[in-house]
């Protein structure tokens, strides 16, 4: 199945841009990033579905959260997302 | 045991506090360490913390409030990230060891903005004598440990903003008792323990982070950028080396939704009830001398206090062999007794919490009376 990552740059923003998600109906898992994703090693990451990746972002640039980095995950490979 | 050292560390806690760190010990690990249950509980409860009291104290947002051991240890990096060896810093005449010492082992040009005890106008005018251009920081605790003077932070955090000068407020002994606005202020940091009037356990304490880039005091693991072998810049992580004290953040957290249950005014309203009833009982005992303002408003839950026949350590120990708790001697403020004209006797501290009743206080008082009559006689 397709998903979004979006990549944190630690636990903290991790769990705040879940939180912010969550307050905006919009539900996320949060897991360690793999390490293929990150150039500078240890990161979490936020999994969301792929139709929830428009209002997420807006909901999430709204809290000053804005992410650095979006994965789209399809055909078991990763792809980074530009937006 | 009559508990009055609170200004020392909040001996009684809420039930709540224990238990959150019994919590803690049984089922979490390290946030930031792993993306398992045991991790990902611990990052929820440190992010909770984070978020609490950034509201308790109107903080830019979560990631700005930092974890520390105490705050001693936030108001050094506090202090060496703003004054480089030799810079000019201007302390009010109240401060702890905990500033003085860190800007003695920079070597830091201070100027000291003395001013009577009790006297808000007069702190202030000293601050704006001496807050010039390229001065590093301005640095003011915000009620003294000694005393329980209650000091201008607001109006002193506006002369810092027009004057363009970093601001550090050492909020220690009024963190839980006195509203507190980061925001409003525009403070570069706020430094307050966990221990104290936040009824966290020991070994905790928070550094408020205001738009000024923070230097870290130590470097190590943050569980980000592992890469990278400089400390992340981000916040929290630029200040978090090394594992978490996770019992201690769940006490915190635990202390801080007590107080904010039982509200930060009714708790400070109680304790200047406690302050005036000693103040006005102690006054009446032979050859004793208290440091207090009245009812004028100016002064927390703290009060210090001399006898003309007593050493103030004989005293102190007096009162503890009749199951008193209170702290004799300098305080860890050398500078406070010397403004205040006490450092050669030192004094005998009383200081409050929420916990603390007034029957405790006449207790404490005609304990405090037989001792004195018990060396007269």
């Amino acid at each position: 199945m397709d998903y979004y990552l979006i990549l944190a740059r630690s636990v903290t923003y991790a769990q705040r841009t879940q939180r912010t998600l969550s307050r905006a109906g919009i539900r996320s898992q949060i897991f360690r990033a793999p390490r293929d994703l990150t150039t500078m090693g240890c990161a979490y990451a936020i999994r969301i579905s792929v139709s929830d990746l428009s209002e997420a972002l807006k909901v999430l640039h709204r809290a000053g959260l804005d992410p650095v980095q979006v994965y789209l995950f399809g055909k078991g490979v990763y792809q980074e997302v530009r937006f | 045991m009559i508990y009055f050292d609170s200004a020392a560390t909040t001996f009684q806690k809420p039930p709540a506090v224990a238990k959150a760190m019994e919590e803690a010990l049984h089922t979490m690990s390290s946030p930031g360490r792993g993306g398992h249950p045991a991790a990902m509980r611990a990052a929820e409860a440190a992010l909770t913390c984070r978020e609490e009291l950034a509201e308790l104290f109107h903080a830019q947002n979560p990631e700005r409030v930092v974890f520390t051991h105490n705050a001693t240890h936030a108001l050094n990096i506090a202090i060496k990230t703003l004054v480089a060896p030799g810079g000019r810093v201007v302390i009010s005449g109240y401060e702890h060891n905990a500033v003085t010492r860190p800007l003695h082992a920079l070597g830091a040009e201070i100027h000291v903005a003395a001013a009577p005890l009790f006297s808000p106008e007069e702190v202030l005018a000293s601050y704006q004598r001496l807050v010039v251009p390229g001065t590093a920081a301005v640095i003011c605790c915000h009620v003294s440990n000694v005393f329980g003077f209650i000091q201008p932070i607001e109006e002193i955090a506006k002369l810092c903003r027009e004057r363009n000068v970093p601001f550090i407020v050492d909020a220690s002994q009024s963190a839980g008792i006195l509203p507190i606005d980061m925001e409003a202020m525009g403070a570069a940091f706020i430094a307050m323990p966990g221990h104290k009037g936040l009824y966290g356990p020991q070994g905790t304490g928070v550094l408020l982070c205001g738009d000024v880039q923070p230097i870290p005091l130590m470097q190590g693991g943050t569980g980000s950028q592992s890469l990278q072998q400089e400390m992340p810049d981000f916040l929290p992580d630029a200040l978090e080396a090394g594992t978490h004290n996770m019992p201690g953040i769940c006490g915190l957290l635990a202390g801080v939704r007590f107080l904010r249950k039982k509200g930060i005014e009714a708790i400070d309203h109680q304790e200047r009830i406690l302050v005036s009833l000693a103040a006005s009982g102690l006054s009446a005992l032979p050859g004793v001398h208290v440091f207090s303002n009245g009812n004028k408003g100016a002064q927390s839950g703290v009060l210090s206090f001399t006898q003309e026949e007593w050493d103030v350590e004989e005293l102190g120990e007096a009162l503890a062999r009749q199951g008193i708790a209170v702290r004799a001697g300098l305080h860890c403020a050398p500078l406070a007794h010397q403004t205040a004209g006490s450092l050669a006797t030192g004094t005998v501290r009383i200081s409050f919490s929420a916990f603390n009743t007034t029957q405790e206080v006449r207790k404490f008082l005609r304990i405090t009376e037989s001792i004195l009559l018990s060396k007269s006689e």
